[in-house]
C-alpha cells in the first residue's frame, strides 16, 4: 500500500542550510551536503530543498550546488527557489532532480503550470504556497517572496486553481507556524484537503512525532514535510540531524493505520 | 559493463553513484559507440512521455539501441518513464514508443482511487515480484518509490514480473525476453533499489 | 632503520624517542614513573574522586548545570556522560560542536545518548565557509596537524559556553586508559594555539574567520582558571576504564553503534589519521593509541604489533574517501593529492606560542598539578 511521507524540508540562504521562524530570523544551521549525507544514511522517504534567497534576489538558481545536491542525494529530490521559466524546469530536472517547485511565478501565471506539467510530466512540477493569517479577521491568505508580499488570494481559490492548470502536487506552507514547532495549523489544512484530489503536502509547525501521526490520522496519504522536526534536538534547539530509524517508522505507520503486510 | 544511456533525462548520477559504491563498472552513454561497449543498458527517465521520446531520438542513440536491444539481445533495463517508452504508444502523448515490449500506457482511471489524494501516484508502496530473481533477488518486503500517473499495460500476463496497488493492481515491472523495466525509481529506493540493480548488473 | 620500543611500539617515527639501555622507550619510562603512580582508580581513587563530584555539586547548585561535557559522539565522551550523569549524579549540559564532518553514527550516537540519559543539548555549528577555508589553508602550509581547525573550534567553543552558563566544572572524556602515551607534538601540535592558526590563516586563507571560534591560551589556560575558576576535569581517570566494557554497556544500554576505529565520528579526522598522516609523514597514530593500551595492560604488544602489519587504510576504498573529502573541500582530487606532495613543514615554521605551553606544563607539574606526558 502506499504510505504517507516524512520529508525533511531544507532551506539555503547565501549557500548555507537556515532554519526562519515566522519566516524570518534565518539561524545557521549547517553545509547542505552534509546534511544531504546524513539525511542519505538514515535512508529519509523524500527531501525538499528550497532556496530561500533566488526569488527575492530575482537570481537564476544556484546550478552548480543543485548539481551537486543531486549528484549527493539517494532519495527523491524536489528542488525550489528562483524558478520562473520552462528552461530552467528543464534545466533542473535534466540535472538529476526528480520534481521542480515554483511558488511566486506558478501564483502569477498558471500557464506556467500546464506548460511545465505537459514538458517534464505533472508529477515533477510542485506548487508551494506560503500562506499567512491577515487583516482584522485573521484570515487565510497566499503570500510570496518569503511572506513579504500580499497576494489578496485565498489559498483554498488557488489550490483549485492549480490543479486545473495541471500541478501534480501542492506543499502548503504556514508561515504563521513556520519554526515554531507546536503542531501543523489542520485548520488550513482542512481548507485545501476539501477542495483538491492530488497530492498534498503541509510544513509549518511541525515539533514531534504525534504532530506527524496526528496529521496523518486525521489525512491519510500526505506528506509530512517538517524543517525544525527534522534538524534540531530538544528544548534549547540543538542542531542535530534526526529522522525516525527503521524501527520507528515501521512502529509509525502500525499507529496509524499503514503496517507493512507482512 | 553498465551503460547509462545519457539523452538528457533522468538522473544518471544516482545511477553511477549507487554502481560506483558496490565497485560495479558503469558507463555514461552519451554517443552510440559508448552504447556498443556496454554489455547491459539502462535507460533511465523522469518526465512526460513525448518529451522524453523527443529527446531519446534527438540524442542519435535511437538506431544504435534498437540495434544492440532487438538484434544482439543485450538486457537493457528502463526505468519510469525509460520503461513507459518501452511500449508501442501512451495515452500521455502522440508519439510513437520504442514498441520493444507488445503494450500501451494508460492513465489511472480515478474512479478507483477513492482516499483523498488522487494523481500522480506518488510515494513508496509495497511491490510483490513474481518469480524475476533476475531483478528481485534476495529482495523481502520490497518497497519502492514511485512518481507517476501513467502505468503500462503488458498485452500477455507474462510480461508483468511484478505489481503494486494503487486503486487498482497495476504492472510495476515487466520483462520480455532481454528487455526489463521498471516503473518505480530503483536509483532512488535505499536498500531495495540498490538490490534491484545489483541484481540487473550481476546476473549471466 | 627504525628503533621500536621493546615495550610498547612506539618506534623512531617519533623523532624526539629516547631509549634507555633496556631498550624501553621515554614514553613507556615516564609512564611507569611519573604517572602509574599518580593515578588512583582504587580506594584512593575512590575518595579523590568522591571529594570532586562534591565540589562540582556544590559549584553547581542553584544552577541548571553543575558541569560541561564536549560530546563528539565518540566512545570516550559518550561513556563520559553516562557515568557523569549514573555514577556521578551530576547535572552535565551535553555541548557539541559540528564543524561539518559529522558521520551518520555519531549524529545518531548523540541522539541515542541524549535521549537515553534525559538530557539537555546544545550544539554549535561552525560555518562551513569559513570552516573548510581554514582547512585549505592548513593543507597548504604543509604542516602535520591539519585536524587543527576542527580541534581548535571544539576547544573555544568549550570554553565560551563554559562561561556563557556560568558552569565551573568542563568535564572531558581525556583519559590515561587510552591516552597515557600521547602523540608526539612533532605530529600534532598543540590545536589551541591560536597564534599557529592565526598565521596559517593570514598566509593561506582566503575567507576572513568572522565567526569561527578562536580561543587563546591566555584566555583558557590563565584567565578562565584562575579569574573566572573553571577547571577541567578527567573522570575517565577516576573509575576504572576498559574500553571494551564500555563499549559493550553503551550498545546495550542505549544502542549505540560502535566505530570501525577511533575518532571515526569525524570522516575528516578517520581521513586524516588513517590516510593522509602516515601517508605523508609516517606518523601513524594507532602506535600511540596501542602503546596507551599496551602499559595500562589492555593489550598486549604481540596483538599491537600484529595489528600495525595491516595498512592503515584500505586501499579499495581510499579513493572513494578522497573523492569524499575534496567533494566536500570543494577542491579536486588532483588538487588534495597536490598538498601530498608540499614540502613538510613543521609548527616550528610558523608562528606559534610553544613557549608559553612548555612553561605552563612545566609549572604545572612541578605543582603536582597535572599528570600525563605530551611532548
Amino acid at each position: 500500500m502506499l504510505r504517507p511521507r516524512l520529508i525533511p524540508c531544507l532551506l539555503i540562504h547565501n549557500g548555507g542550510l537556515v532554519k526562519t521562524v515566522r519566516f524570518s530570523d534565518p539561524k545557521y544551521v549547517g553545509d547542505p551536503i552534509n546534511a544531504v549525507r546524513i539525511y542519505n544514511e538514515k535512508e529519509v522517504d523524500e527531501l525538499i530543498v528550497l532556496d530561500i534567497d533566488a526569488t527575492v534576489k530575482g537570481a537564476e538558481p544556484d546550478y552548480r550546488m543543485i548539481s551537486h545536491l543531486a549528484a549527493e542525494c539517494r532519495m527523491p529530490l524536489c528542488y525550489g527557489g528562483g524558478v520562473r521559466t520552462i528552461e530552467q524546469f528543464d534545466r533542473i530536472i535534466s540535472l538529476g532532480v526528480e520534481k521542480v517547485a515554483i511558488s511566486a511565478a506558478a501564483i502569477e501565471n498558471h500557464q506556467l503550470i500546464t506548460d511545465a506539467a505537459t514538458r517534464v510530466g505533472s508529477q515533477s512540477v510542485v506548487v508551494v504556497i506560503d500562506v499567512k493569517k491577515t487583516g482584522l479577521l485573521r484570515q487565510f491568505e497566499v503570500v510570496t517572496h518569503n511572506g513579504t508580499r500580499r497576494t489578496g488570494i485565498r489559498p483554498e481559490d488557488l489550490a483549485i486553481q492549480l490543479a486545473d492548470a495541471g500541478a501534480g502536487e501542492i506543499v502548503v506552507n504556514s508561515v504563521d507556524r513556520d519554526g515554531q514547532m507546536k503542531g501543523y495549523d489542520l485548520q488550513l489544512i482542512d481548507l485545501i484537503r476539501n477542495v483538491v484530489t492530488l497530492p498534498l503536502s503541509v510544513l509549518g509547525g511541525a515539533g514531534s512525532l504525534e504532530d506527524l501521526e496526528t496529521l496523518v490520522k486525521r489525512y491519510g496519504i500526505i506528506g509530512a514535510a517538517a524543517g525544525s522536526f527534522f534538524v534540531f534536538k530538544g528544548k534549547y534547539r540543538a542542531v542535530l540531524i534526526n529522522y525516525p530509524n527503521r524501527h520507528e517508522k515501521d512502529a509509525f505507520y502500525k499507529r496509524t493505520g499503514f503496517q507493512l503486510h507482512r | 559493463m553498465i551503460a547509462l544511456v545519457d539523452y538528457g533525462l533522468g538522473n544518471i548520477q544516482a545511477f553511477a553513484n549507487i554502481y560506483k559504491r558496490l565497485g560495479i563498472k558503469v558507463l555514461v552513454a552519451k554517443t552510440p559507440s559508448d552504447v556498443r561497449r556496454a554489455s547491459k543498458i539502462i535507460l533511465p527517465g523522469v518526465g512526460a512521455f513525448d518529451w522524453a521520446m523527443t529527446r531519446l531520438q534527438d540524442s542519435g542513440l535511437r538506431e544504435t539501441l534498437d540495434e544492440e536491444v532487438l538484434v544482439k539481445k543485450k538486457p537493457i533495463l528502463g526505468v519510469c518513464v525509460g520503461m513507459q517508452m518501452l511500449a508501442h504508444s501512451s495515452e500521455e502523448g502522440i508519439l510513437p514508443g520504442l514498441g520493444w515490449i507488445d503494450a500501451t500506457v494508460v492513465k489511472f482511471d480515478s474512479q478507483y482511487l477513492n482516499g483523498q489524494t488522487h494523481l500522480p501516484h506518488m510515494g513508496w508502496n509495497d511491490v510483490e515480484p513474481r518469480g524475476c530473481e533476475t531483478l528481485f533477488k534476495g529482495l523481502y518486503d520490497p518497497r519502492y518509490y514511485f512518481l507517476h500517473s501513467f502505468f503500462i499495460k503488458p498485452h500477455q500476463e507474462q510480461y508483468t514480473v511484478a505489481t503494486a496497488q494503487y486503486g487498482v493492481k497495476f504492472t510495476a515491472a515487466v520483462r520480455s525476453g532481454n528487455v526489463y523495466g521498471t516503473q518505480f525509481h530503483p536509483e532512488k529506493s535505499h536498500e531495495w533499489g540498490i538490490g534491484l540493480l545489483k541484481n540487473f548488473a550481476e546476473f549471466a | 632503520m627504525t628503533m621500536i620500543c621493546v615495550n610498547c611500539v612506539m618506534d623512531t617515527t617519533d623523532s624526539a624517542i629516547v631509549f634507555d639501555d633496556y631498550g624501553v622507550c621515554d614514553h613507556c619510562n615516564t609512564f611507569y614513573s611519573k604517572i602509574k603512580p599518580k593515578w588512583d582508580t582504587d580506594e584512593k581513587g575512590i575518595h579523590e574522586s568522591e571529594k570532586m563530584i562534591e565540589n562540582i555539586r556544590k559549584a553547581g547548585r542553584n544552577k541548571d548545570y553543575d558541569c560541561i561535557i564536549g560530546m563528539s559522539g565518540g566512545i570516550d565522551s559518550s561513556y563520559l556522560t553516562y557515568i557523569a550523569k549514573e555514577k556521578m549524579g551530576l547535572r552535565p549540559l551535553v555541548f557539541h560542536v559540528d564543524a561539518g564532518w559529522n558521520s551518520q553514527i555519531a549524529v545518531n550516537n548523540i541522539e541515542r545518548l541524549i535521549d537515553g540519559l534525559g538530557l539537555d543539548l546544545f550544539t554549535e555549528v561552525i560555518n562551513w565557509q569559513e570552516m573548510r577555508d581554514l582547512q585549505i589553508a592548513f593543507f597548504k602550509s604543509g604542516v602535520p596537524h591539519i585536524d587543527t581547525p576542527q580541534d581548535h573550534a571544539f576547544f573555544a567553543t568549550m570554553y565560551k559556553f563554559a562561561t556563557q552558563h556560568n558552569v565551573k566544572y568542563i568535564l572531558t572524556g581525556a583519559n590515561l586508559s587510552t591516552e597515557c602515551i600521547r602523540n608526539p607534538i612533532e605530529w600534532m601540535y598543540y590545536q589551541s594555539d591560536s597564534r599557529q592558526l592565526r598565521d596559517i590563516h593570514s598566509r593561506y586563507g582566503t575567507v576572513p574567520l568572522k565567526t569561527y571560534p578562536v580561543t587563546s591560551i591566555l584566555w583558557h589556560k590563565v584567565w578562565l582558571p584562575y579569574v573566572k575558576g573553571i577547571r577541567v576535569v578527567r573522570p575517565l581517570n577516576m573509575f576504572p576504564y576498559i574500553k571494551e566494557d564500555a563499549k559493550q554497556l553503551l550498545i546495550d544500554r542505549f544502542g549505540w553503534q560502535p566505530y570501525p576505529q577511533k575518532h571515526f565520528e569525524s570522516r575528516f579526522t578517520r581521513f586524516y589519521e588513517s590516510y593522509w598522516l602516515p601517508k605523508r609523514f609516517g606518523y601513524d597514530v594507532r602506535r600511540v593509541q596501542y602503546s596507551s593500551l599496551i602499559v595500562t595492560g589492555q593489550m598486549t604488544r604481540d596483538e599491537a604489533l600484529e595489528l600495525l602489519k595491516k595498512p592503515s587504510y584500505d586501499d579499495s576504498t581510499i579513493g572513494q574517501e578522497l573523492e569524499f573529502v575534496a567533494n566536500k573541500l570543494g577542491i579536486t582530487v588532483d588538487e588534495l593529492n597536490s598538498y601530498m606532495e608540499l614540502p613538510k613543514k613543521t609548527y616550528r615554521d610558523y608562528k606559534n606560542q610553544q613557549q608559553i605551553y612548555e612553561y605552563g606544563a612545566r609549572v604545572m607539574r612541578l605543582l603536582g598539578l597535572e599528570i600525563g606526558g605530551k611532548r
